[in-house]
């Protein structure tokens, strides 16, 4: 094999097993690299009373509601099996809202009872126009 | 919350970055080529 | 693969395509952020920050790109002992840096009025952030390279290995729950609507554009002085 041969199989090997081993370690990090439980995890991980975790799903349709005060609000997150019930008291993003992503950081006082410090809105890869998404809210709401 | 202003930082950032590096790497070449050409026809 | 070992011909090529490169990526940039800055429409959630996209997305890509660029650039020093690969390598490194920190820097301001928080530690932002560290080692290394002598090979290898970055960018996304969302633009569609899309790819032609510009810009000005130097040498000794 020429020299030039030699090296290049050598470093393409080298690298191959470098890309392959890192990968290997970061997919087997998946658990502890992910940035938030959601509720289905919160409940089988059996996360502790009073442990300070980030809590990631969706807001529950129709769940959300400001109580007296004015700045406290309660709503359920959900993954589409578990749902937990979440209150925070203060301002929260302007994509905040029923039916859209959701972190809330804080930590459980009770079994399915959330209280959140912090909230953070997730929005998805979906970008369009208010006419373009109306049209499509009309249609999902036409369905039976 | 405005959302203007928050557009117009990062436009703004962007902007200034890749000018600077333009600018910058526009500025290194002449004169390292300046200097090239100089010590040639010595 | 040699065609371009001889840099007399590399800078016979690279003269009339650096203003090339420089003034098409210009008038792109201009047109796509014209355009993504005035003609588009707001997006339904996200309203008017849904514009940082146009700068956000070309930043992101060159500073991936770029990386991509050193480790095939280091492959060539490598392998094939490319005379100019390492000249290319070094020239993207700076480039490569800014356009990974204005990805940063917009994507925290883009944050701030969508997610609600300037910077969270979640999978994408944070290997994105080790990208801009990789990008400021190797410059540290090939610098002291070029100082105090030594193997430029160093550099080389270090721009391959920290090539394995690349994918847990790209894939983090995926992996990972984040709060950054999943990706927007595949080989198969875009899940943004064409209304706010099309000034996208002329954003990204027109910073690409100007990426290859400013590499052929820090080539030619290495090789010049490269040139002064080998003179300087030559006349020190003949003295």
């Amino acid at each position: 094999m020429k020299a030039k041969n030699q090296r290049l199989v050598l470093v393409l090997a080298a690298t191959g097993a470098l890309v392959a081993a890192a990968l290997l370690a970061m997919s087997a990090l998946k658990d502890q690299a992910s940035y938030f439980y959601t509720p289905g995890d919160a409940v089988r991980d059996h996360v502790a009373l009073g442990q300070q975790i980030r809590l990631g799903g969706m807001v529950e349709k129709g769940s959300l509601h400001r109580e007296a005060d004015g700045v406290t609000i309660s709503f359920r997150v959900t993954d589409g099996a578990a749902s937990v019930a979440a209150r925070y008291t203060g301002i929260v993003p302007d994509l905040f809202r029923e039916g859209s992503g959701v972190v809330a950081e804080g930590r459980f006082i009770a079994p399915g009872s959330f209280v959140a410090d912090t909230i953070l809105a997730k929005h998805d890869e979906r970008y369009m126009p208010p006419q373009v998404a109306g049209s499509m809210h009309e249609a999902k709401s036409l369905k039976p | 919350m405005s959302q203007w202003p928050f557009v117009i930082a990062a436009y703004a950032v962007a902007i200034a970055g890749t000018l600077a590096l333009a600018i910058g790497s526009f500025v290194s070449m002449r004169r390292a080529e300046r200097a090239a050409e100089a010590l040639k026809r010595r | 693969m040699h065609v371009f070992a001889n840099p007399a011909r590399f800078l016979s090529i690279a003269r009339p395509l650096t203003g090339w490169f420089g003034w098409c990526g210009a008038v792109l940039i201009a047109v796509g952020l014209g355009a993504g800055l005035f003609l588009t429409p707001v997006d339904y959630l996200q309203g008017q920050t849904v514009r940082i996209m146009y700068v956000h997305v070309p930043a992101a890509w060159l500073g991936m790109a770029g990386w991509s660029g050193i480790a095939v650039a280091s492959l060539a020093e490598l392998v094939w002992r490319h005379p100019l690969a390492g000249v290319a390598g070094r020239a993207v490194a700076l480039p490569g840096a800014v356009f990974t920190a204005i990805c940063l820097a917009s994507g925290s301001i883009w944050g701030r009025p969508t997610w609600g928080t300037w910077w969270e530690w979640d999978g994408r932002l944070t290997s994105m952030l080790v990208l801009l560290f990789l990008y400021i080692a190797y410059i540290a290394l090939a610098d002291a390279v070029a100082e105090r002598g030594g193997q430029a090979r160093v550099a080389a290898i270090f721009g391959l290995v920290g090539a394995v970055n690349l994918p847990i960018i790209h894939f983090s996304v995926l992996w990972w729950r984040t709060l950054h969302q999943g990706q927007s633009i595949g080989f198969t569609g875009s899940t943004i609507d064409p209304a706010i899309l099309w000034p996208l790819p002329i954003a990204l032609a027109g910073f690409t554009l100007l990426f290859g510009a400013i590499v052929l810009m820090r080539m030619r000005a290495a090789l010049a002085r490269g040139k002064v130097e080998a003179r300087l040498r030559r006349l020190g000794s003949a003295a």
